[in-house]
């Protein structure tokens, strides 16, 4: 990795220090606070008595409350997602009886999320207070999953996948989306005519597809900050080859807010309207390529197109090359204050044999990748060593208006 | 001509009333993924075959690739939610998802390739792809390479 390792000292009093941020907001700016909150890489959640064990994790602990109450749960263990929007609790961790969402006909929300590996998540939307450092996200509408007291998933949502609802299936208690895009789904949910299988109308008896407006769908709790709203920065140290047992960084809210989320020389790169950009590899353009801290590798190809072996069965979407191999792609998307001028960054990266790294008794990789055919996914490995910078759809910062990664 | 497309498109209905399958079946199933997925629908002629272009609401595109012969031998997804893969890959997902490993905590792409089924799929909320041939289907002369 070509970054060198930044190591944050976590500081979680006395960082709202009275410099004055550079937020445009006209109305009455509330006074600076704590922006910095916690994360870690590590072996994750207890589950039966062992920790989930997964590597490349990383998480960080939340607490919600019931909407302008001081009744609250602290969540640990909860996935740091850049790919996705919104907060998901699985139920089983959730103690609170929080409000739940009803939609124009006084029916309950249901929310289906659904991965490309043929699993989802189901449950209703519920709305919660969001804690995180000194910043507070006010009734934000979340997603609870897998509450045994909710309609079934139906089969719209569930598509013959696999339901991941259980802290040993998911490897945690739940994710944080804290990504690109302001809601899960954006305006095509919210149509009247042909609304996707993400938004249902859940009467007792069963759900069925429904639109839901913008301001009612999952929300990106940064989002909703009365400041530090316009994005985030997600710090993390660089780790030795072998690997980390675990490794401790930061999430920062906001962009050029405060004296601690300036950018600092990072350069910024517009994604497209689907959050993908373009990973030049070889000569070759691969324009849906994308940075998302809940892989927790870096796929990227294919075997034939990389010539790293995949692995056996047991560790299969991963390669497992005899020995490590490093590799340079460039990084590219036009300046978010300047369209016309596209923006480039060389990343180097190495690939270790990743059935060797999950017999070790690490949990941090930076060299762990698999395959993502005719993409790259730039997973957890890519933030070691690096401070990366997510500028929310919409709001403007110092890089720009989002959506956009700087690093 | 005004006639002609009346004729086929009242044909194209009666099928859809009945068509049911994608990935390997009939050229019919492929209006009825067109009306399950609420969709608009256009043919581009290939050199070959010819590409059902299905544009969903949201601007999720599904092309489903057909052979002269009317079997669908390729299916393909780009958009902002995932398709429902067990009807887009028909008789076929079956095997998808057994040839899946899912694995705790480790979110990526699903790749499945069999002696025959290859299945792609990737990507993140608001933006997904992939792609579904069937090797023993693909025309003479044609690769899997224009499953895009």
């Amino acid at each position: 990795m070509a970054a060198a390792a930044v190591v944050l000292t976590l500081s979680l009093a006395g960082c709202g220090d009275g410099t004055s941020g550079s937020s445009s907001e006209t109305t009455s700016t509330p006074p600076p606070v704590n922006n910095v909150q916690p994360v870690i890489v590590d072996a994750g959640p207890v589950v039966s008595g062992q920790p989930a064990g997964n590597a490349n994790v990383l998480f960080t602990t939340v607490t919600i409350c019931m909407p302008g109450t001081a009744t609250c749960q602290t969540i640990d263990h909860v996935t740091v997602d850049t790919g996705s929007t919104g907060l998901r609790i699985l139920a089983s961790q959730l103690t609170l009886n929080l409000p739940g969402s009803m939609n124009a006909n006084g029916q309950p929300i249901g929310n289906c999320i659904q991965f490309a590996d043929n699993t989802y998540q189901w449950g209703p939307v519920q709305k919660a207070d969001i804690k995180m450092a000194g910043e507070v996200a006010s009734s934000v509408p979340i997603q609870v999953v897998g509450p045994s007291n909710f309609p079934a998933a139906p089969t719209d949502c569930t598509a013959g996948g696999t339901p991941v609802q259980t802290v040993s299936d998911l490897g945690a208690n739940g994710i944080l989306g804290v990504g690109l895009f302001r809601q899960d789904c954006g305006p095509a949910c919210a149509s009247a005519t042909s609304p996707p299988a993400i938004y249902y109308s859940c009467p007792a008896s069963a759900c069925s597809i429904t639109s839901v407006s913008v301001a009612e769908q999952l929300q990106n709790p940064v989002s909703m900050f009365p400041r530090d709203n316009n994005g985030l920065a997600i710090t993390l140290p660089q780790v030795p080859a072998g690997g980390a047992v675990s490794v401790s960084g930061t999430l920062i809210f906001g962009v050029g807010t405060q004296a601690n989320n300036t950018l600092s020389g990072a350069l910024a790169q517009a994604t497209d309207g689907f959050g993908n950009f373009t990973t030049t590899f070889n000569g070759v353009r691969y324009s849906s390529s994308f940075i998302d801290s809940g892989s927790n590798g870096l796929f990227f190809l294919d075997s034939a197109t990389t010539g790293l072996p995949d692995c056996a069965r047991q560790e299969a979407g991963f390669y497992c090359p005899g020995s490590t191999t490093g590799f340079s792609a460039i990084n590219s998307g036009p300046n978010p204050n300047v369209s016309t001028t596209t923006v480039s960054t060389n990343i180097a990266f190495a690939i270790a044999n990743a059935a060797t790294l999950f017999n070790s008794p690490s949990y941090a990789f930076n060299n762990l990748g698999g395959s993502n055919p005719g993409a790259f996914d730039w997973g957890l490995p890519f933030f070691f060593g690096r401070t990366v910078f997510i500028g929310i759809e919409g709001r403007s910062s110092p890089a720009g208006m989002g959506p956009y990664w700087a690093y | 001509m005004i006639q002609r497309t009346l004729v086929v498109s009242a044909a194209l209905l009666a099928v859809a009333l009945s068509g049911f399958a994608a990935l390997g079946g009939s050229e019919e199933s492929v209006i009825s993924d067109q009306i399950r997925l609420q969709a608009s629908r256009k043919v581009v002629p290939e050199h070959g075959y010819r590409v059902h272009e299905i544009t969903r609401e949201d601007g999720t595109l599904i092309k489903e690739y057909v052979s002269f012969e009317g079997k669908v031998f390729g299916v393909s997804w780009k958009g902002p939610t995932l398709p429902d893969l067990s009807q887009l890959l028909g008789s076929n997902f079956a095997e998808f998802r057994n040839g899946l490993h899912p694995q705790a905590g480790r979110r990526k792409a699903a790749v499945i390739r069999t002696g025959d089924l290859v299945v792609e799929s990737s990507g993140h909320m608001r933006a997904f792809e992939g792609r579904a041939y069937l090797n023993s289907m693909l025309p003479a002369g044609v690769t899997q390479d224009v499953v895009q």
